[in-house]
């Protein structure tokens, strides 16, 4: 999904503990709304909605506890 | 307001169906033509959605002479083509109009969107008659509307052959970011932000032209305007913030001296043409450095919590304000904050301060 949002190949083999709004993934504005959008579609949690902060977005390793904490 | 009018080419903006002429391609619809001509002139785009080849609109946007924001020409369904098209253009479907001579597309889009307004060729003749057709004032970067997202896409283009990262390319682009206390000539831009923008847009309401200049004229506050650019076109006045300082209470007591200076920002909104190039992230950036550089601790940002500024909460997340539960503005906002100590959010060298 990742890979997808940013149009960024080489982002499907980062580490789960890369933080993605730093220099590594540098997951903007408009890329972390289509990522979060694909995660509202696919896993139907709506991550915006429960979490104030988007703390769950530091790293992928984060996001996905978060989401699977919901499924 | 309609920002976008989606249309239908065959026996719509065309007299006649582009694939059945052979050799006779059909003419414009004069009067629509006319219609492209007059909504782009107001600052209202137009975009094309039909069942045709790629060909079909080229050929559209040469007899009519018409810059489109988008183009979907396929095979699917016209509401799917639509919701590409919002998405695309980063529009609400209240603020799209669609076009089609054919009853039973009208009825499908109708069904399937039912926040779009939707209109017959005959109906779109009369349209620029309507109040939601006519903005009350138009300023510059409204008439240029059109062109600047005929640069977008060529930008969007160069952005998806280029390898690298999103920073890399902004550079690569040659992106050009100034922010300037505001002047009276920009009130008109402002208030026209703080109307159309919602999801870059941290307060709840539209501020009023009027508040807008006292705030400019208001010793304690600052009006920041933020000007984009780049070698595919200028943006111009494309955000802005207020900035109040000292104290975390309002009544400047000058007795006091200001130990913990707080710098609140009430407003902080961006046009989500700016999105994916930088621009909410570097005002943020410079917000808190400049906060920091006038000495004060605290930099807090009071953001609506709505489904729609889930843009606006990512970036503040990435440069670093944080929301306690129970930290509640008067107004209901929710209150982001960051110390201003340790390290700030980097400004990229394109930014120039004036």
């Amino acid at each position: 999904m990742l890979t997808q949002v940013t149009g960024r190949p080489e982002l499907a083999g980062v580490p789960g503990d890369t933080p993605l709004f730093g220099a590594g993934v540098g997951l903007d504005s408009l890329a972390g709304t289509l990522l979060l959008r694909q995660v509202k579609r696919r896993y139907g949690v709506d991550v915006a909605a429960e979490d104030l902060n988007l703390d769950s977005l530091q790293t992928l390793g984060t996001l996905a506890a978060f989401i699977a904490a919901r499924i | 307001m309609i920002k976008c009018v989606i249309w239908d080419i065959d026996n719509t903006l065309l007299t006649g169906i582009y694939l059945e002429s052979g050799a006779d391609l059909p003419g414009a619809d004069p009067e629509l033509t006319g219609v492209l001509r007059e909504l782009s002139g107001r600052g209202i785009l137009s975009a094309l959605a039909s069942r045709n080849p790629p060909a079909a609109a080229d050929y559209v946007q040469q007899l009519t002479g018409a810059d489109f924001a988008a183009v979907e020409c396929g095979w699917g369904s016209k509401a799917d083509a639509i919701v590409r098209i919002a998405d695309e253009l980063s529009l609400a479907a209240e603020a799209i109009a669609f076009v089609d001579d054919d009853m039973l597309e009208r009825a499908e889009v109708a069904a399937a969107l039912p926040d779009v307004l939707v209109l017959t060729p005959e109906e779109a003749a009369e349209a620029p008659g309507w109040p939601e057709f006519s903005p009350a004032v138009i300023t510059a970067e409204a008439r240029r509307r059109s062109q600047l997202y005929a640069e977008r896409r060529r930008r969007q283009a160069a952005a998806n052959e280029f390898g690298g990262s999103r920073d890399a390319f902004l550079r690569h682009a040659g992106t050009r970011l100034t922010i300037a206390p505001a002047v009276p000539a920009d009130l008109p831009r402002l208030h026209e932000l703080s109307v159309r923008t919602h999801q870059l847009n941290s307060a709840g309401e539209p501020v009023t032209q009027a508040e807008l200049a006292r705030l400019l004229a208001s010793p304690r506050d600052s009006v920041i305007t933020v000007r984009l650019a780049d070698d595919f076109g200028d943006d111009g006045l494309v955000g802005a913030a207020i900035m109040t300082g000292n104290g975390g209470s309002s009544g400047p007591d000058v007795r006091v001296p200001a130990l913990v200076l707080v710098v609140t920002v009430p407003l902080i909104m961006m046009s989500c043409r700016a999105l994916g190039r930088g621009a909410l992230d570097a005002l943020l950036a410079w917000l808190c450095r400049s906060a920091a550089a006038d000495g004060a601790a605290e930099l807090r940002v009071p953001c609506l919590v709505t489904e729609r500024n889930v843009p606006m909460r990512l970036a503040l997340a990435a440069a670093g304000l944080r929301a306690e539960a129970d930290s509640v503005a008067p107004d209901g906002r929710a209150i982001f904050a960051r110390p201003l100590t340790g390290e700030l959010p980097a400004l990229p060298d394109w930014v120039t301060v004036g």
